[in-house]
């Protein structure tokens, strides 16, 4: 049952720390991917052909006894599952190796179990307070994990986060209470009906803006972004991919669509407000990261750029956009976390993340340069990978909708994505090999399993890209399609 | 009755927030916590009442007093008292917007019929159940992450942690004869 | 009752612009959490309030015990965050919280 989402993660985080006691390294490292494959495999096997028909609304069991919980799985939901699942999985085959040297490997486990199942409950739920509770799951599971290493960039980098996130969490409750004022309640089906029936469209506008400005915190929007450049660098690799591939999509792209597409609908004001936040976005990181010198802040700022399209996509509302805009999304993650997780894998062997310190790594650690190539192509936009089809399919979208200026800008953010990149690779991998890194080695074998897995489905999404369409984002672009129609079906349970 | 209850909660607030010893705006804090849950009782909230005043003005306080106690040293730094002169100002602006605006929607807003409620143990378990899920989770956020945080760490930036964790150890009992 | 839903919406305006006040001003670490907290206390007024006027005050009183222990694990992290960095800085200043810039 789709229960099994949430409470499989959370069940091993509280058992984790007594087996950490036992078992420090082995029987963690087990039990985390053992539960990060079968949620992997159950998204696919399971929870896919049950929405075969349209959404479901499931009840959950508990040993048998029925318990009052009804858990939402449409396209959308079952699409996010999918990529929170796969990305989780790769991020702890990652860590078997990579936390070696941050100790308390059980501890370490167990928060990012909560987190995962912090955003499994956020998907699948059809209820305005239930998104907030479990955003904060994710967020106080986020806050530790950023610090987990104690250090003084870190500690610093995670209270900055921690400050920024809270308002913007408390943003979104007033919105909350605001509405449930109105309406008399806080699921979806109550909130649409009532919002349907009254008529006080300013009060609805002030509460779009209290979402837009929390969840955008979430996602890092501009000009909300400013924690996402301190706190993702300073956390460990892993963790910096599972916040930029996944949490920022979750909590803040996901739960702000829903809420705005299925539960407000999508008026023009919102889609101009969303598409031009999404421009700013694109080219406020693009530029940002130009100026770089730390690899992993470099890839922050690119998240803020990348995020950008997501919204740019989605906030057109026409279907070609929101499919584009979840396609980007789809692949943002995978090139995203290949592009951390590579990142981290060179700090990890060399010491460093200055870009103008490294050079000519490719000598010596082949695998990483070649994944990270295959990362920086994809998000650059280079075809027939994935990261060129769905910004394809968002370019096409603006044209359609007649907003040729922004379709220009996006081509000309897109041309710097690739310029940066470029730079990336360059100073990195490529050139003279640096006299410090003579004696380097290759990232450890988990490691590297999980940027070969990314970078092979980087590949494979790019190259049968419409299989891809067609069997998971369009499910997720039609629900999203039909607006406010989907949550006014939920009345009455 | 009412309107004094809401004054006395900002007023406690206004003087957390001016307060330039830590230890008098944790105790203004839980003062307004008790202001708030008397108006929650006010309205009928019983429960959330009880719940306000000792989870917030008690156990949150406690933890503030913990770790002002934790963190005192000689280089503390205090505010200046330019606060006292600008936020009269910004609160004075701040209070006549909201006047202004809350008198424009007087009687704009319509009122909606709302569903009958059960009784409040119906509701918890019953139909907020999936929110109980959600509470156990961010308990074990809450708890692994302090546990994260105060580990003895083997990473080289693990200054001197001996010291700050015997002031932990020596302290914490006391913290506990607190609550 | 809407006109005293709408009187303690005003209050929540005032308790959360009061919390921005001191987020944004003050200097001290443990200071900027009161801000916090005070934020939360405007938050569980307005969801309180809200239940009143609609007369569903039972899923008012769940909804706002759920955010009073959302509340507790945010300042028990955020705390235990300030004390870490107070052992590297020894100071509670926010204005030596520079390392991270650009």
């Amino acid at each position: 049952m789709i229960f099994l989402f949430i409470i499989v993660p959370l069940l091993l985080a509280s058992l984790l720390p007594l087996l950490g006691k036992i078992s420090r390294r082995f029987l963690p490292d087990l039990l985390a991917n053992a539960a990060m494959l079968f949620l992997l495999v159950l998204s696919v096997l399971y929870a896919k052909p049950l929405i075969a028909n349209g959404g479901i609304i499931q009840q959950a069991f508990w040993f048998g006894a029925p318990l009052n919980i009804r858990l939402l799985l449409d396209g959308f939901s079952l699409f996010m599952l999918f990529t929170i699942s796969l990305i989780s999985f790769a991020i702890t085959l990652y860590s078997i190796n990579y936390m070696e040297h941050y100790g308390a490997k059980a501890n370490y486990y167990a928060l990012l179990l909560v987190m995962i199942a912090g955003m499994n409950g956020l998907v699948l739920t059809s209820d305005l307070f239930n998104i907030y509770l479990f955003l904060e799951v994710a967020a106080v599971a986020s806050y530790a994990l950023v610090a987990f290493g104690q250090g003084p960039d870190e500690l610093e980098a995670s209270f900055k986060y921690l400050m920024l996130s809270a308002v913007a969490s408390a943003f979104i409750l007033i919105a909350i209470a605001i509405i449930f004022g109105l309406t008399g309640g806080v699921s979806f089906g109550t909130v649409a009906h009532g919002l349907n029936t009254l008529n006080i469209k300013y009060v609805v506008g002030f509460c779009s803006g209290l979402f837009l400005m929390g969840f955008g915190l979430k996602a890092a929007i501009v000009p909300f972004h400013s924690w996402l450049p301190d706190a993702h660098p300073s956390a460990p690799a892993p963790i910096s991919a599972m916040l930029s591939g996944v949490l920022i999509k979750v909590s803040g792209v996901y739960a702000m669509m829903r809420i705005f597409l299925n539960v407000f609908g999508l008026t023009p004001a919102l889609t101009t407000v969303l598409t031009v936040l999404g421009i700013v976005s694109i080219f406020v990181g693009a530029l940002a990261a130009l100026g770089q010198n730390d690899i992993k802040r470099m890839l922050a700022y690119s998240s803020i750029s990348q995020i950008g399209y997501v919204v740019l996509g989605l906030g057109i509302g026409t279907p070609l956009g929101i499919l584009g805009g979840l396609f980007h999304l789809f692949n943002h993650a995978l090139f995203k976390s290949l592009l951390f997780l590579n990142a981290g894998a060179v700090e990890q062997s060399t010491g460093t993340r200055s870009l103008d310190k490294m050079g000519g790594l490719a000598k010596r650690m082949p695998l990483t340069a070649a994944t990270s190539a295959i990362g920086s192509l994809s998000i650059a936009g280079v075809p027939p990978l994935n990261g060129f089809w769905s910004k394809l399919l968002i370019i096409i979208a603006l044209v359609q909708a007649k907003m040729i200026v922004l379709a220009v800008l996006a081509v000309l953010g897109s041309v710097v994505t690739l310029w940066y990149y470029l730079v990336l690779q360059h100073q990195a991998f490529f050139g003279n090999l640096n006299e410090n890194w003579k004696a380097v080695k290759e990232a450890p074998f988990w490691m590297s399993a999980a940027t070969v897995l990314l970078a092979l489905l980087c590949i494979v999404t790019g190259l049968a890209f419409p299989f891809v369409i067609h069997s998971w984002l369009q499910p997720a672009a039609d629900v999203l399609g039909k607006g406010v129609g989907v949550a006014m079906n939920f009345i009455g349970f | 009755m009412h309107l004094f209850l809401m004054i006395g909660l900002v007023a406690f607030s206004i003087l957390a927030v001016l307060s330039r010893d830590l230890l008098k705006s944790a105790i203004s804090l839980a003062v307004a916590s008790v202001f708030l849950a008397l108006i929650f009782f006010e309205m009928n909230a019983v429960y959330a009442g009880v719940f306000e005043v000792s989870v917030v003005a008690g156990l949150i306080t406690v933890l503030f007093i913990t770790a002002i106690a934790l963190t005192r040293s000689d280089g503390d730094v205090v505010e200046s008292k330019l606060h006292r002169l600008i936020f009269p100002l910004f609160f004075a602006a701040l209070a006549v917007i909201d006047l202004l605006v809350m008198r424009k929607l007087m009687g704009r807003i319509p009122a909606m019929v709302s569903p009958e409620s059960g009784t409040f143990g119906q509701v918890l378990w019953n139909q907020r159940t999936f929110d109980l899920v959600g509470q156990i989770g961010v308990i074990f956020a809450g708890v692994l992450a302090v546990l994260a945080l105060f580990r003895q760490g083997k990473s080289p930036a693990g200054d001197a942690p001996h010291t700050g964790d015997a002031a932990l150890t020596g302290r914490q009992p006391k913290g506990d004869q607190h609550e | 009752m809407n006109n005293l839903w709408i009187l303690n919406m005003g209050f929540v305006a005032l308790l959360i612009g009061t919390g921005i006040y001191c987020l944004l001003a003050m200097k001290n670490t443990v200071k900027l959490l009161i801000g916090i907290e005070i934020i939360a206390k405007g938050v569980t007024l307005a969801l309180i309030s809200s239940g009143y006027a609609r007369n569903n005050i039972m899923l008012a009183q769940s909804l706002a015990i759920t955010v009073i222990v959302v509340d507790v694990a945010v300042i028990a992290t955020a705390l235990a965050i300030i004390i870490n960095i107070n052992r590297h800085t020894k100071s509670l200043d926010v204005g030596k919280l520079t390392r991270l810039k650009g």
